[in-house]
């Protein structure tokens, strides 16, 4: 058979099945991989995997850790979401303009998102040091914490502590894509709304908020995903602490596997994690009628 | 009158450049903790920790590039006064070669990806079959995995197939990482370019291969580079998978910089001047692809 006749409209497998062929390695063999050792677990006496029934799934359920985890995430999803969104549109309301340095602006918003997350950490981690670095001087400065208060190794404010490089980092993100929403939005309706003599808070939330509905509906999904697999910043800037205050979901689940050789539970926790995040982003697609 | 006249094109002005103005001082704010990092690699050790801190660099070295990058042993060079680091083997701070890692294994990865997914994405925009849109889903679905759960299962199967530590395991792993990204990428801008385009040279007797190779691949050049551009920069910045699937053998630049964090302390300058080096490239990378961006961020939703 020629190459032409096996690429041909009828046999659109033929050009997918590469892709069908290493999906299949990253998606469902990591899935059923999951599943079967979530019912094994490693006994480090006889060095193997021991069959164990339901003893993973049941013991996640009882796992008071793994639900602080749980919260922890979704509180960090959150607060990182909402203030990333918010941020992220009144930046681009502000530098929706022309002119060579409005331009300039918008390149240079392109720099937080090529440095790698574990780098950010560690420059978040740096500038937070609670005698040294520079951030945590500022804050102070500003009267917003006390003097040598301890950012990062306080229960209290450690994740606010690593929640802040998140910001710094996806913030601009928003803002790129609120900008692009902001261009293609058309010109008329805002116009006729200011001739008729419109404030800018009704047309915010009459107008503009409407019409980007789909635009910030896929910034949000997207955003919501990448936050709820947190693990750079936490792994280099808390791992986790001070005790458990900023122990997030991907964080336990890693260190179950790869500090604890508890990879049967790790892989509990994981398929639980896959589960919860297919459900609500999937939930979220239909109910936001978010289209590809 | 006359004052009366003029007063309103000087307002207008005046929230003009208070527009500028709060714009550039919202850049400064997001700006600053690179100058910081940037100057933390042009500084001595003993700068580095003031209280309170210097905004402004006393003197500016650039010794931490030289030992980070050149490999020139940091006992010769550097004048340890504070509380910062000693290191006992120059071996450990040259970083060069973690650099070379990421670009092979980033270059590498991305050739991967763009192959299959270029494939994929000309048949999910041409061609419609039982499933199509579940196809897209599941494509889609990939990105949702969290890349612990993941982590594990790769590491039993590379340590099947002696994948551990090695620049194939990270290649492939990086590879399989963004296909999703690609394909859904590829195909947004395939969607672009009008179907009688193939159905005309199929006409003329073209086949889908020669469509493909001759017509769509050349009138892509933009979003083929925008799309090697994300996966580069995405393999560029992983943390996770090098960290779990790779010991020694396999250095990328985040791994090689968490590494600079030791128990008898952090070699902040070091850490700095090698990722300051590693950021340029992959900025001038996205910046040349910008027009395309928000389309790549958004897995090719948003046009």
């Amino acid at each position: 058979m020629k190459l032409v006749s096996v690429f041909s409209p009828e046999r659109p497998w033929v050009w997918l099945a590469p892709l069908v062929a290493v999906l299949a390695v990253f998606t469902l063999f990591p899935f059923f991989y999951n599943i079967y050792l979530s019912f094994h677990e490693f006994n480090s006496f006889r060095r193997t995997l021991v069959f164990v029934g339901f003893d993973n799934w049941k013991g996640m359920f009882e796992d008071a850790k793994m639900w602080r985890a749980f919260s922890v995430t979704l509180i960090y999803m959150t607060v990182c979401l909402s203030v990333q969104f918010v941020l992220g549109l009144g930046l681009a309301l502000l530098i929706n303009a022309d002119g060579r340095g409005y331009h300039l602006i918008r390149s240079l918003l392109l720099l937080p998102l090529v440095v790698p997350p574990a780098v950010v950490g560690m420059m978040f981690l740096l500038m937070e040091d609670s005698q040294f670095g520079v951030l945590s001087w500022m804050l102070q400065s500003l009267n917003l914490i006390a003097a040598g208060a301890p950012l990062l190794t306080s229960s209290k404010t450690a994740l606010v502590g690593v929640m802040l490089a998140d910001i710094w980092q996806w913030t601009p993100f928003m803002v790129l894509i609120m900008l692009a929403g902001l261009h293609a939005l058309p010109k008329e309706p805002f116009e006729a709304a200011l001739v008729d003599g419109a404030r800018f808070r009704h047309m915010l939330f009459h107008l503009m908020l409407p019409m980007l509905r789909p635009i910030i509906a896929v910034a949000l999904l997207i955003r919501g995903i990448d936050l709820f697999r947190v693990f750079d910043y936490v792994f280099v800037m808390t791992s986790g602490g001070p005790g458990i205050a900023t122990q997030t979901l991907s964080f336990y689940t890693w260190k179950q596997s790869f500090s604890f050789v508890k990879w049967g539970y790790a892989a509990t926790l994981s398929l639980f994690s896959l589960v919860f995040l297919i459900v609500v982003a999937h939930a979220f697609i239909r109910a936001a009628k978010v289209r590809w | 009158m006359a004052t009366a006249q003029k007063t309103r094109p000087t307002w207008r002005a005046w929230q003009l450049s208070v527009r500028a103005a709060a714009a550039w001082a919202v850049v400064a704010v997001f700006m600053f903790p690179l100058y910081w990092w940037i100057s933390v690699s042009l500084r001595h050790d003993q700068d580095i920790f003031n209280k309170p801190p210097k905004l402004f660099t006393p003197e500016v070295t650039l010794k931490s590039y030289k030992v980070v990058l050149l490999g020139i042993s940091p006992s010769s060079t550097s004048i340890e006064k504070s509380g910062a680091v000693h290191w006992g083997e120059s071996s450990a701070t040259f970083a060069l070669p973690s650099l070379l890692d990421s670009v092979y294994i980033g270059v590498a990865s991305t050739l991967i990806t763009l192959a299959v997914s270029l494939l994929a994405a000309y048949a999910l925009s041409r061609m419609r079959f039982a499933g199509h849109h579940h196809f897209i889903f599941w494509v889609l679905s990939t990105r949702m995995l969290p890349p612990v759960a993941v982590a594990l299962p790769m590491f039993f199967l590379f340590r099947e197939f002696g994948l551990i530590d090695t620049y194939t395991g990270a290649i492939l792993i990086h590879a399989l990482m963004n296909f999703p990204l690609a394909v859904l990428l590829l195909k947004s801008f395939i969607d672009d370019i009008p179907r009688e385009i193939d159905e005309a040279a199929m006409l003329d007797g073209a086949s889908r291969i020669t469509v493909f190779t001759r017509l769509i691949l050349p009138s892509m050049r933009g979003g083929i580079a925008a799309a090697a551009v994300l996966c580069f920069v995405f393999s560029w910045t992983e943390f996770l998978f090098i960290l779990s699937l790779t010991q020694a053998g396999v250095n990328t630049v985040p791994v090689a910089a968490s590494t600079f964090v030791t128990s008898t302390g952090t070699a902040w300058g070091y850490m700095a001047a090698l990722t300051c080096a590693a950021v340029l490239p992959a900025f001038i990378f996205i910046v040349l692809v910008q027009k395309h961006l928000v389309r790549g961020l958004t897995l090719g939703s948003l046009k």
